[in-house]
């Protein structure tokens, strides 16, 4: 896979310039600022967006401030899909920043799941990676790997660190050559209303041999 | 299909978990379970479906959801609460005020990515305010509680439906190997087939509330 690296590095360092406005449907003390951020592609909303939280915390008052959430023209944003998937959904076909509205109150039960801490996105992208590899290698890759090891992937993601993450990501990449190469190659279709986009989930940024 | 070789396969390929539905649903017909197959228009993936209405304490339910139940709701109740309701001689107003009623959806899904059966749910009040996932674990009994613990990906978390697009809980199926290998290695042993749905089902059902009438375990023959 060495020939690959700059292919996967381009994967990982992918980048959607954002601008997050606060919904005018929120309270406030005094006008907010958008808020400007580079989000990485194959990460998650609620991960990268603390200092969008902070900066619009300033101007509101504690009592206004419910679970952060996130919507695109009237959608709200699934924050357990990958940013590149959610972007590559909603806004591909409009021009660059993708705005955003940011949202603390009226909760869209019906719509998006609660992410009230980091662990419940370190739960959910762990169990998005034990899924590929029950249908990559039958479990065998993952349930073979330590605790730490799976810490090490999360972090890695966590923390933008692409040798950490790789590290760990490369033997979920292996095959055993004797069966004849992968099992199944895991792939997620999202659709959104009659649209069908075939797209390569994060955890997926696999080639196909 | 279980029972090859030494020891029964775990898994449960899709055309089997279909029909060990279809024998568990006429079952469901016959004792009035509520149990229903739903289709989703235009493909030929479903899932099995049932709502129950339960009463619990409202000091469970976080002061928002106060659902008290007004006259008009009673005939929603089954009969045992309305009977202890029309009882109270304080009135029904007061008695409301004890319990409220909470209504929960449980859907019976094939994972094809684990080859066996998933347990998804929601829970909300009469007036539709969904309960968190600090109330749902509240109301699950608490020998239960410590199992369901035992794992980060073994908890009840909330997932996004594969079929519906909307948020439920989802029981984890990692462990279900663990429980199923024994009951179908000792229904090889003796020769005799089961039917994976209730035998999985009876397991998983309870922890989160769903009764599973033991009817079923008697009367629900496994596929051919």
């Amino acid at each position: 896979m060495a020939d690959d690296k700059d292919v996967l590095r381009d994967v990982w360092f992918g980048k959607i310039p954002a601008c997050f406005t606060l919904s005018p449907e929120e309270t406030t003390e005094r006008e907010a600022e958008p808020y400007y951020l580079l989000l990485p592609r194959v990460s998650y909303l609620t991960l990268v967006t603390d200092k969008v939280k902070k900066h619009f915390l300033k101007v509101m008052k504690a009592e206004d401030v419910e679970e952060m959430w996130f919507e695109y023209e009237g959608t709200p944003l699934k924050w357990h899909y990958p940013i590149g998937v959610l972007f590559d959904l909603h806004a591909s076909n409009t021009a660059l920043p993708w705005n955003v509205s940011v949202h603390f109150k009226n909760f869209p039960e019906q719509d998006l799941l609660h992410c009230l801490s980091n662990s419940v996105i370190e739960a959910h992208f762990m169990s998005c990676i034990k899924e590929a590899d029950a249908l990559k290698h039958k479990s065998q890759v993952i349930n073979d790997m330590q605790k730490k090891d799976h810490k090490q992937l999360w972090m890695g993601l966590q923390n933008d660190k692409f040798d950490q993450f790789w590290a760990m990501n490369r033997k979920l990449m292996e095959y055993p050559s004797e069966e004849g190469g992968f099992r199944y190659i895991p792939f997620r279709i999202y659709q959104v209303f009659v649209h069908l986009f075939i797209l390569y989930s994060h955890c997926c940024s696999m080639k196909l041999h | 299909m279980a029972g090859e070789k030494n020891s029964a396969s775990c898994y449960l390929d899709e055309r089997t978990f279909r029909l060990c539905c279809q024998l568990f649903l006429q079952h469901s017909e016959t004792i009035q379970d509520g149990w229903s197959w739903e289709q989703i228009k235009g493909t030929d993936e479903g899932f099995m479906k049932k709502t129950v209405l339960t009463p619990v304490k409202s000091s469970l339910l976080h002061k928002q959801h106060g659902c008290f139940m007004q006259a008009e709701n009673m005939d929603l109740l089954t009969d045992d609460i309305q009977a202890n309701v029309e009882d109270e001689t304080a009135g029904v107003q007061a008695a409301c005020e004890i319990h409220a009623v909470l209504r929960y959806e449980y859907h019976v899904l094939y994972s094809c990515s684990y080859q066996i059966p998933v347990l998804y749910f929601r829970a909300s009040t009469l007036d539709g305010n969904p309960l968190s996932l600090e109330e749902v674990w509240s109301n699950v009994h608490p020998n239960y509680r410590q199992r369901l613990q035992q794992g980060p990906w073994d908890t009840l978390t909330q997932q996004e439906h594969p079929l519906l697009g909307q948020p439920f809980f989802m029981l984890h199926p990692c462990r279900t190997e663990e429980f199923m290998k024994p009951a179908l290695d000792l229904a090889q042993a003796e020769n005799k087939r089961v039917n994976y749905i209730v035998t999985w089902l009876s397991v998983v059902g309870p922890v989160v509330g769903l009764d599973v009438p033991l009817s079923y375990c008697t009367e629900v023959s496994a596929p051919d």
